[in-house]
């Protein structure tokens, strides 16, 4: 089976389809779109890989990231915004979510 | 070495004497006929922040921005000649509209009804079977709008002869030239539309009084028991324009490990591009009507808040940056820095929208600002005084016209 993420990162392997956004809009509403369970799950399993994962990327430059190297880009872009979910909001993400709604990103440096 | 930090003291009443203590009419954040005023005294008259250089990088590039006050749209362009101007967005034909594309990049505009052509300096080069027509080439240029540059950020005036931008602006342009947002080529942005008037909005994000209240977790070190409400170290005041300096709590908890990182790297960058150290890294600039820029080099962001109607607004925020993202570490820092000042913004639209409910109910006479909402009495003032002036300025032309 061949995998979506690159070697050494095999237990983000559940969450590459589903929240690897494709632009910072969609990453940041992932961060309240799916059970806060699953997002716990993914929070979990992502925040001891940050730096692993960063350090792994910067080892080239970004525009000859294949598609692997892309997909896990963009699964740490989402951690961005779920961290703030878990670290900052916690009890109050559900009601911040609602806020959040009105905040519309029409541009990012990683989707340019 | 004396070490020993005086405890915060806000900044005493007899300090900001000059800006009285008097109640403030309500009326002026959601009345009609008022908006209708300032629209004309202030915002058809003033130097508006509307665009960045580095969204036109060549000859040819194109932005269009709809101005919903001024029932204009306008369309921004980079000559072959360098130079950046702005035009109404309209054919001098019969005034379709030029361009629907937000952003691009053509050596000419035609117009979609009649094909009548315009170069990027604005000329019209063709119109087909021009012959019938009885004028000159010359005389059916593109309308101009006034517009100049400070730091990277480009202005737009509808006057027809606004004072200079830098003078307009006075010894703040050299203060904003030093910033990041001067040499930026790149940026985030996000926007919000908010059922409220532009200075209830705008007032908001130029008082503190409400952080430990609406930001009780995304606050961080903006209060502390030292500082519970997170007030200014300082105000300064620059004609219509003021300042502040941000007080933070050197005692605060460190941030969550994302947060490290992403502030981290931002202040490598900032220190490989030589801004990391600026006196200016902790003045919030409110720029007359209705700008900010926040100084700080690692979350250098701006806020436009562009009335629609009198009860009507939309803020557009930005975070700058110099060079495209450098590597997988710099563009995590620079989307966790955008999410956790979005995180922030989003907190106050919906306690503003109230507001506006309370006063459009016309149930008060006057609001209230205390000492260390300044910076709103200050705003409310500079706007009256045009607007008066204004009033005087059309009665003496209504008595001239007798």
């Amino acid at each position: 089976m061949s995998r979506l993420l690159p070697a050494g990162f095999e237990v983000l392997e559940p969450f590459a389809a589903r929240w690897a956004g494709e632009t910072a809009m969609e990453r940041a509403h992932f961060r309240a779109a799916y059970p806060e369970a699953e997002r716990d799950a993914f929070y979990t399993a992502c925040a001891p890989l940050l730096k692993l994962g960063l350090a792994r990327l910067d080892e080239k430059p970004l525009a000859e990231q294949d598609e692997v190297e892309q997909r896990l880009m963009r699964l740490l872009l989402t951690f961005a915004h779920v961290s703030l979910a878990v670290e900052l909001q916690g009890p109050d993400e559900h009601k911040h979510a609602r806020l959040r709604v009105s905040m519309r990103i029409v541009r990012a440096t990683a989707d340019c | 070495m004396n070490t020993h930090n005086p405890a915060f003291q806000p900044v005493p009443q007899e300090d900001l004497a000059w800006l009285g203590t008097d109640p403030i009419p309500a009326k002026p954040y959601y009345d009609p006929a008022y908006f209708e005023l300032e629209r004309k005294a202030v915002f058809m008259r003033t130097w508006l922040q509307i665009a960045h250089v580095c969204e036109l990088p060549e000859p040819g590039s194109f932005i269009r921005r709809e101005v919903e006050f001024a029932n204009a749209s306008v369309l921004i362009v980079r000559g072959k000649d360098g130079v950046i101007r702005a035009f109404h967005n309209v054919c001098t034909h019969r005034g379709t509209q030029l361009v629907s594309a937000e952003t691009g990049r053509q050596a000419a505009f035609s117009c979609p009804y009649h094909m009548w052509t315009f170069s990027a300096e604005g000329a019209l080069l063709s119109a087909p079977d021009f012959g019938q027509f009885n004028l000159d080439k010359k005389d059916c240029s593109l309308p101009s709008i006034a517009l100049d540059v400070c730091a990277g950020m480009i202005f737009i005036s509808f006057a027809e002869k606004p004072e200079p931008l830098r003078e307009s602006l006075g010894a703040l342009a050299e203060r904003l030239e030093a910033l990041p947002v001067a040499r930026a080529t790149t940026f985030h942005e996000y926007v919000y539309e908010i059922d409220a008037n532009w200075k209830l909005t705008y007032d908001n994000f130029q008082e503190n009084y409400h952080l430990r209240f609406i930001h009780p977790r995304s606050a961080g070190a903006g209060t502390g028991p030292e500082n519970p409400f997170g007030y200014p170290v300082r105000y300064a005041f620059h004609g219509q324009h003021r300042t502040q300096i941000i007080w933070s709590n050197r005692g605060a908890p460190p941030p969550p490990a994302p947060a490290l990182l992403a502030y981290g790297k931002a202040a490598e960058a900032a220190a490989a591009n030589g801004v990391l150290v600026s006196q200016d890294a902790k003045d919030y600039f409110a720029l007359f009507p209705n700008f900010f820029l926040l100084g700080s080099p690692l979350q250098h962001f701006s806020h436009v808040v562009m009335p629609i109607s009198a009860t009507r607004s939309r803020g557009v925020i930005r975070l700058y940056w110099i060079g495209d993202d450098g590597s997988a570490t710099e563009r995590f820092a620079r989307e966790y820095l955008m999410a956790t000042a979005r995180d922030i913004h989003a907190e106050d639209r919906a306690v503003i929208e109230a507001g506006q409910r309370g006063l459009s109910s016309g149930a008060l006479k006057h609001i209230h600002f205390q000492t260390q909402e300044v910076l709103c009495r200050h705003l409310f003032r500079s706007i009256d005084a045009k607007v008066e002036a204004y009033k005087v300025e059309i009665g003496l032309a209504a008595e001239a016209l007798v």
